[in-house]
Formats: structure tokens, C-alpha cells, sequence
């Protein structure tokens, strides 16, 4: 569980400063890097043969992630300062490290245990980074920033509905307590990327 | 908070107390945590109890499983908490979802019980419940989590609270949202999918039951509480006047005079379990805390068989100025 004071101290910063260009600049650079991890990932695995109806379930959740992408690379006022990009990307490296092992070579489409990892790792992704909290209640309900942040986590709780279902249904050798601790173990992964975000935030700019 | 392992989880717990006292064990509701037991702690803690909270699988900061949906394993998780703490009997005091859990506790481990309370709970999913869930389920899963949390919030509290609190419920339901995750109330309420009617096996519990019920909870209303009643022997009904679903967040100063009043009947031999239903004080301080229930406890109202005799109500007249709803 990520500490609720990470939370309110980054909220309380947002409303002291405000969406600043920083903070907007902040939250994009990590949030597009998780996404574009994921949509990469549901690309190559709407291919996988045999799919059914899971394939349509792919298919819509790397259309939504590329919408939720765009959504926040034309919605940001993006800041000039280049060193919150070198920030941004130390802060992702763990997680992208963990996507690394699940793209590379042969990739899911010819290695099942990846499937099942990418999707594990979808899972803590999409359930896990939350921003609803940070943002301070006397913002602007229409302030297209706030706005787009609510409208990504309402998609995330209805496209994790894919990681669900799979992780549950979905046919592996591992027995229940390893796959369960694998999940717990990519949560890890991300509950480390988004409390170093949410100390970002904190931070004095 | 420590913890304790068990299987592939970790279970948070709080325990406080000291060592040897009669232990009190509270099971929380869907969407709690132990934290919300505290101020239960305090009241019971020096009054000569210890106070045993925990977070269950999926809530607060014990683990919260993906795949793994057995409502069993609550209760297995229970007996193996009271192992590793080495505590062999406790009183259980339970709220919805934590209240099938107990019952199931209390069927299963009755042996390690001193007593049990369920309130706001049900034994089986009447329709009106199974329709519920699903709603719920839907809302979860369709909209968010947000939308559950305002769906629940007049579904557990009365008008009166949350026009009481309006101000701090933004702030409440922050915290609820971080403490919860959307995908680990979801598992709990899909583990409802192969949830088989404990009612058949109520009979089982043997132990002193106080059952409690929220004079206008609808959410889990009277008949899911009656249907405990007539089934456990060694049981009471008490309504709570005027509460709602969550009268232990709402009313928490008369929830523990009630829950006091059981424990120090037990305690002094003067516990009986006869069925019976009772309503329990308004006031925590008056002196006779359990009323006798006169009339049909499953009706709202009282109809009265007309004959020649009985006289017709008046209506109130037009120029009456109407009593504002307090």
C-alpha cells in the first residue's frame, strides 16, 4: 500500500503551486511511459493465435492506452526544463526493465510465461498508479489537466477488467500461490515507480 | 502494524491489551480496515479486554489477492491469526461482509469462541442482496471505484449523518480510496460467485450470538437477520433504533454500550439465548439498555384488524402547517 501522507504531500504542493508546467511535465513523462509499455505490449499480444474473444479485449486496451497517450501528450503544458526528462526516466527504469524481460527476445508472441507476465505487469499498472488523490479539491473541476488524469483512471478501472479476467481464466502450469506472488511482486515493482513520483511531486520545484 | 504470514499472505494486525485478558476480535465490513476499530479498542481495552483488529485479505495493508477468491479462506485466515498470536478463545464481533465471515467462523471454529456477535449481516444472498451485488459489482467494474464509494455512503448511513458530515465526506472518501483498491473489493465480492447458503448450517453455532440489526437498514434488512435468529438457538435479536447499515461508525458510542451489555451478561452468567428480540436503548447511559420488542419485529408497521369499534385515523387538517422532518 502506497503511505497516504505521500499522497497529501503532493496534493498539498499542487495546491500551494497549482497544475504547474513542471508538474504537468512530471506526471506525463511517467504516466506516457508506463502506458506506451503496456500499449507495446498489447500490440504484439492481439497476435497471439487462438485468442478468441480476448483478442478484442487486446485490441480496444491498446486503442485505449494510445487515446490516454495523446490525451496527455496534447492536454500537458510541457515544461522547458530537460532535466525532468532524465528525472522521469530514472524514476520508470525499474518497470521498463521488468516490460524489457517481457518484450525481448522471442517476445510473447513465442513465449507463453511472458503473456502472462506482461499481463501481471498490466495488472499493477493500471490498479496501482492512482493521481485521483494528488489532486486538491479546490481545483477547477474543468481545468482540462485535472480533468484528463479523472478520465485515464476511470478508464484504467475498466480496462484492468482484461488483467482480471485473465489472470484468473487464463491457463498456466504455475500453481495459484506462485502466480499470486507474482502479481504481488510486479506490484511491488510499480508501488516503487509511483512513490518515487508522488516524492517528486512533493518536492520543491 | 505487525504481521503474520499465511500461505502466500500477510495478514496486518493491531493487538492491544494486556496478555491473559478475554480477547475481542472485530471483523470489518467491505470496504474497512482495522484502523476503524480503534476508538472500539479505547472503550474496550480498559474495561479489562484485549482488542484484537486486523486488516482481512484484500483490505488495508494485508495482502489483497487477484486470483484467489474463497470466501473460506477468511476464516482459515482468522484461526491461523489466533495461532500465531496463541490465543485460543475469543469473543467475535462482526459487520456485513465480516459477518459471513464469522458465521462461517463460528460453524467452522465454534471451539475457539467465547461468543459471537454479526451484525448488519446476512447468511445467504436473498434476491433483493443477489441484485444488490450485482449492481454493485457493475458499478465497480463498469464505472469505478468512486461511484461504489458514493453509492455506499447513503446506503450505510442516514440522511442526518451525512448532512452532519457533508463537509468532511470528500476527505473521508479520499482516504477510502487510498486505502482501497478497486480490483481487491472486486475479488471479495466475485468470492459471492461460489458462495454457497450458510443458513442450513447456522444451527451449528452454539455459542452466546448476539445478532444486530439497523432499525431502517435496508441494505441488509430485518429478514436477513431474522433468518440467523430462528436458526441459532442460543441467540438474540437486538434492532438498533434509528441506525442504518454502519450504526458502528454512526452510533458508536450506543454499538459498544450494546456489545458491553452482551459481554458483561456472558461474563456474570446472565446470558440467555432464547430467540428473542429485543431494542436496544437510544441513550448508552440509561440504566436498562434492552427493551422488550412488542409486536411484529418484521413489520414497519402495526395494522390493526377494523371493526365496527375501531375509530377511523384523522387526517390532518389543510390549515395544519406540517411538522418539519427532524
Amino acid at each position: 500500500m502506497i503511505e497516504p501522507t505521500l499522497y497529501d504531500q503532493a496534493r498539498d504542493r499542487i495546491a500551494a503551486d497549482g497544475f504547474t508546467p513542471d508538474t504537468q511535465s512530471r506526471i506525463a513523462l511517467v504516466v506516457c511511459a508506463t502506458k506506451n509499455a503496456n500499449l507495446l505490449f498489447q500490440s504484439q499480444a492481439q497476435w497471439l493465435p487462438n485468442l478468441g474473444v480476448v483478442q478484442q479485449f487486446f485490441i480496444s486496451q491498446a486503442a485505449r492506452e494510445l487515446e490516454a497517450v495523446t490525451l496527455l501528450l496534447r492536454t500537458t503544458q510541457w515544461s522547458t526544463n530537460a532535466m525532468l526528462a532524465l528525472e522521469a526516466q530514472r524514476i520508470v527504469a525499474p518497470l521498463l526493465a521488468a516490460w524489457g524481460k517481457v518484450m525481448q527476445f522471442p517476445g510473447p508472441l513465442f513465449n507463453p510465461p511472458a503473456v502472462y507476465r506482461g499481463i501481471s505487469l498490466g495488472h499493477a499498472q493500471l490498479a496501482r498508479i492512482r493521481l485521483i488523490p494528488i489532486i486538491p479539491e479546490q481545483i477547477d473541476p474543468l481545468n482540462p489537466f485535472a480533468l484528463v488524469l479523472h478520465r485515464i483512471e476511470q478508464e484504467n478501472g475498466r480496462m484492468l477488467q482484461t488483467q482480471i479476467r485473465l489472470l484468473k481464466s487464463m491457463g498456466s502450469e504455475m500453481p495459484l500461490a506462485q502466480r499470486e506472488a507474482l502479481v504481488e511482486q510486479d506490484q511491488e515493482v510499480v508501488d516503487a515507480v509511483f512513490n518515487d513520483l508522488l516524492t517528486w511531486l512533493s518536492a520543491a520545484p | 502494524m505487525p504481521t503474520v504470514i499465511f500461505g502466500p499472505h500477510k495478514v496486518n494486525y493491531e493487538l492491544v491489551g494486556e496478555p491473559g485478558r478475554p480477547v475481542i476480535t472485530f471483523l470489518n465490513g467491505l470496504t474497512q480496515n482495522a484502523n476503524l476499530w480503534k476508538s472500539y479498542a479505547e472503550h474496550f481495552v480498559p474495561r479489562g479486554y484485549r482488542v484484537l483488529a486486523y486488516d482481512m485479505l484484500g483490505q488495508g495493508r494485508s495482502s489483497k489477492p487477484v486470483i484467489d477468491s474463497k470466501l473460506a479462506t477468511h476464516a482459515d485466515t482468522l484461526a491461523h491469526l489466533l495461532d500465531e498470536l496463541e490465543i485460543d478463545k475469543i469473543h467475535l464481533v462482526s459487520i456485513s461482509f465480516g459477518g459471513i465471515v464469522a458465521l462461517d467462523f463460528a460453524i467452522r471454529y465454534g471451539q475457539r469462541l467465547y461468543s459471537l456477535t454479526a451484525m448488519s449481516t446476512f447468511a445467504e444472498l436473498t434476491p433483493q442482496l443477489e441484485f444488490l451485488g450485482a449492481v454493485m459489482t457493475q458499478g465497480l467494474t463498469e464505472v469505478g471505484l468512486p461511484y461504489l464509494q458514493n453509492m455506499l455512503y447513503p446506503m450505510n448511513m442516514s440522511s442526518a449523518w451525512i448532512a452532519a458530515n457533508r463537509e468532511r465526506i470528500p476527505a473521508m472518501k479520499r482516504a477510502g480510496y487510498i486505502g482501497n483498491d478497486g480490483y481487491a473489493l472486486q475479488n471479495l465480492m466475485e468470492s459471492f460467485v461460489e458462495f454457497e447458503p450458510l443458513t442450513a448450517q447456522l444451527p451449528k453455532i452454539k455459542v452466546p450470538t448476539l445478532i444486530m440489526n439497523g432499525e431502517f437498514d435496508f441494505f441488509t434488512p430485518r429478514e436477513c437477520h431474522e433468518l440467523i435468529r430462528s436458526k441459532i438457538r442460543n441467540s438474540r435479536l437486538l434492532i438498533i433504533q434509528h441506525a442504518y447499515h454502519a450504526f458502528t461508525l454512526e452510533m458508536p458510542a450506543v454499538t459498544m454500550r450494546q456489545l458491553g451489555e452482551f459481554l458483561d451478561r456472558i461474563t456474570n452468567g446472565t446470558w440467555q439465548g432464547d430467540q428473542s428480540v429485543w431494542i436496544a436503548a437510544d441513550d448508552p447511559t440509561a440504566k436498562i439498555q434492552w427493551l422488550p420488542c412488542d409486536g411484529d419485529w418484521m413489520r414497519a408497521v402495526r395494522p390493526v384488524a377494523a371493526s365496527p369499534a375501531t375509530p377511523t385515523p384523522a387526517r390532518p387538517r389543510k390549515t395544519q402547517p406540517r411538522k418539519t422532518p427532524t
